[in-house]
């Protein structure tokens, strides 16, 4: 009697167990009403990123009764990256994804994009009407092969940042910001403090850990005149070359030479929290630490452009809305409509001032609560002044392995552990590897 | 379910003996129908989720495609070569062998150490372990991140107090020399506490006589300690020296929070390499192939801990 009582419960468990799974598995079966989407978002900088995202979507569906979207959280880029391939794979892709602008080229080689050309056309217009909203500087990220891949939505450039108050105690005119490395060199100078051997107070920080490490080399190589990578081709970047290794002997000497910047790679948000701190003077990071120096910095700080050697330019960063590929034709307009509805002047400025991001939507800038914005926080105007030099962030083939390379040789040398010419030697060497894979079918692969 | 079978086997074996033997395999079956009726619904989810996996890995990793556009096709081993012949993995694994020996030993002589101190229960010693054991309640991904803020060159806590010794201050998670040891120092802290709980449990099989008795006869602490706890806790050790070397692979929260694997690699652990390989390089053979290897080391290890421990137990 006592077996069969707990033979009873058993199954009776087992049953339970079994009718909760596939109730799990039923759900998602055909539903009449409004086309269900989900929108993959990640928060790259700080938490309250997401509570705005709730904001925005809420207000999408109030205003489209017969699309239901649903915005989910997938960590920072990479993550959403890895979540975003998980999906296609399991056959199950999302409508629509924020995508690291430069992850767009290598999802497309894998063909794991939409191409939105289409989508463009079906709305009656053209492709160069549809870019020409944007800053031109955005549209090197979005198109691949003269199709449109990407629409941008938030994006930055990094930013000469300065303590004003340490640079008048120096003597310096804050009104007046170094426009050349020349300059910056002698800025740095001043601003740093010794006691004997010991440092209180570095002249400048620049950040190096993986991702911003390759952001901010890409930054200094195109103020030196150079490319970094071949924005045509996803197979050649030009690491050993005179205008990287400029640049690197540049931070190297900073660091070694003229003793104004700490030795190691340092992190971005150690970058920041030292400039604060006022334990570094002047820093370079993106605009999207604006917000966050602007509610911290308990000084007078001014931002400029990033200074020249051979011309002034810099990369851009930030994300681009994606279709992964493999959608049924309702989700795929459904997902266009609220891309295009998160992308227009109005969204976008919206955005924009909620995260410290710039608006990628030109029009954006004429609306009246950005006009109002940007004279109260005039800082915010530099930032979108500089894209005028601004060009696309690099992306080849496996983008973050080739990245990687360079990253890990720079940090060697601002480690004191190489010299920066046979760093970036190596540093050609491994990525020339690891893009050989593409290079083999395509720039490589003869009639 | 076990308990209450001998109840009624017995009976029913003495009163025919070894004459209806396929009744009696028949009877047994029936017996523990149930039990394994009862372990099927885990049974679904293991083979779902942990051996579906596994075997999918296996198969993963014979696979691989020359380049991007190519479709995968079967290569045996090669993928298993590719790993082995990688710099990468070669510099993971010995990173990963510091970290193992660096991590395991500090925080179980610290454990050992908290346990034997602590062993004798009054207010005290119950606050003081509570303290101790509050880092294994933090989860991994918090305590980095809070690491990350005591770690921060020349603002940070740590270098708030040391920096004044220092004639320069080190850039803890920034110099390839450094930043292993200052994960280490993470795993130690984190670790040290939980061990300590083992240690705890097997000083209380320390049989309270023989202590006695070493007392009566003069034995003095040290040789208390020499000659009857560290014997009687022989198995307690395998067994936290196993779970240390298990965590030295498997938990890398912190490496993917802080250091990304670098500077330059300095960091970068097996378990990391893996997901690299998998992620950054969206290598899923290569991924497999090194996956298969770690699991092939684990279980190998494990074995021949369990076997030693059982030896040992079983000996005199």
């Amino acid at each position: 009697m006592l077996f069969s009582r707990r033979l009873v419960f058993g199954l009776a468990m087992a049953s339970s167990l079994a009718a909760t799974l596939a109730g799990a598995l039923a759900v998602p079966a055909m539903a009449e009403g409004p086309t269900e989407i989900d929108l993959f978002f990640p928060v790259p900088v700080d938490g309250k990123l997401a509570r705005d995202m709730g904001t925005l979507i809420k207000e999408f569906n109030d205003g489209h009764p017969d699309i239901k979207a649903t915005a989910v959280y997938t960590g920072s880029y990479d993550d959403t990256l890895i979540k975003t391939r998980a999906a296609i794979k399991a056959g199950k892709p999302p409508s629509a994804v924020i995508m690291s602008a430069n992850f767009l080229l290598d999802m497309q080689i894998e063909n794991e994009l939409t191409n939105l050309d289409a989508l463009i056309k079906a709305d009656g217009t053209t492709k160069e009407q549809f870019l020409g909203q944007f800053f031109p500087a955005l549209q090197g990220n979005a198109v691949i092969n003269r199709s449109v891949y990407g629409v941008p939505f938030h994006n930055s450039t990094p930013l000469l940042y300065i303590n004003a108050d340490k640079a008048k105690e120096a003597g310096l005119d804050p009104a007046k910001p170094p426009q050349t490395w020349a300059e910056l060199t002698d800025w740095a100078k001043k601003l740093t403090k010794r006691e004997g051997d010991k440092v209180t107070q570095w002249g400048i920080a620049i950040p190096c850990a993986y991702d911003y490490c390759g952001w901010m080399m890409e930054t200094l190589t195109m103020s030196n005149g150079g490319r970094y990578y071949n924005e045509e081709f996803g197979g050649e970047v030009y690491y050993d070359t005179p205008s990287m290794l400029g640049a690197l002997s540049w931070w190297n000497d900073l660091v070694y030479k003229h003793k104004v910047h700490a030795p190691g790679a340092t992190p971005g948000p150690a970058v920041s929290t030292s400039f604060i701190s006022g334990n570094a003077a002047m820093m370079m990071l993106s605009t999207g630490s604006l917000t966050y120096v602007r509610d911290n910095a308990k000084f007078n700080y001014k931002v400029a452009f990033i200074p020249r050697n051979v011309r002034n330019a810099v990369p851009i960063g930030g994300a681009s809305l994606i279709v992964p590929a493999g959608l049924e034709a309702d989700k795929q307009k459904a997902a266009w409509t609220l891309i295009k509805w998160m992308t227009s002047p109005e969204k976008s400025a919206w955005w924009s001032r909620a995260t410290g991001y710039f608006a990628p939507n030109m029009a954006a800038y004429k609306t009246p609560e950005m006009v109002d914005f940007l004279n109260k926080n005039p800082d915010a105007k530099t930032a979108v002044e500089q894209l005028d030099v601004a060009k696309p962030w690099f992306a080849t083939y496996k983008t973050v392995p080739v990245r990687k390379t360079l990253e890990d040789e720079v940090m060697l040398v601002l480690n004191g552990k190489k010299q920066p010419k046979e760093a970036l030697a190596a540093a050609q060497k491994a990525a020339d590897e690891t893009l050989k894979p593409y290079n083999a079918e395509t720039s490589l692969k003869l009639p | 379910m076990s308990l209450a079978e001998p109840a009624t086997l017995p009976v029913a074996t003495s009163a025919a003996p070894r004459l209806h033997v396929p009744k009696r395999l028949v009877g047994r079956i029936k017996a523990s129908l149930p039990a394994y009726l009862l372990l099927l619904p885990s049974l679904v989810f293991l083979v779902l989720f942990t051996y579906g996996a596994m075997g999918r890995v296996l198969i993963d990793a014979l696979y691989q495609r020359a380049t991007p556009k190519a479709p995968v096709r079967f290569v045996g081993l090669d993928n298993i070569a590719a790993v082995l012949a990688d710099p990468a993995f070669s510099s993971a694994v010995v990173n990963n062998l510091v970290y193992a020996v660096g991590t395991a030993i500090p925080s179980i002589g610290l454990a050992l150490l908290f346990a034997l101190t602590l062993s004798r229960t009054h207010a005290v010693s119950s606050a003081l372990r509570a303290a101790l054991f509050l880092p294994v309640l933090i989860p991994m991904v918090a305590a980095s991140a809070l690491f990350m803020f005591i770690f921060l060159p020349n603002v940070g806590l740590l270098d708030y107090y040391i920096g004044r010794l220092l004639p320069v201050l080190p850039n803890w998670l920034g110099d390839p020399d450094i930043a292993l040891y200052a994960i280490m120092i993470i795993t130690i802290w984190k670790n040290a506490g939980y061990y300590m709980l083992f240690f705890l449990a097997g000083l209380q099989a320390v049989p309270e006589d023989v202590m006695e008795a070493a007392h009566l006869d003069g034995a003095g602490p040290y040789q208390r300690l020499r000659h009857i706890i560290l014997p009687e806790l022989k198995p307690t050790f395998l067994f936290v020296i196993v779970i240390a070397i298990l965590n030295a692979v498997t938990q890398v929260d912190h490496v993917f929070v802080m250091t990304q694997g670098g500077p330059s690699n300095s960091t970068n652990l097996v378990l990391f390499y893996i997901y690299q390989q998998a992620v950054e390089h969206y290598d899923v053979g290569k991924a497999s192939a090194a996956t298969l290897l770690t699991l092939a080391a684990l279980m190998g290890l494990t074995a021949l801990s369990f076997r030693t421990m059982a030896n040992r137990e079983g000996g005199p």
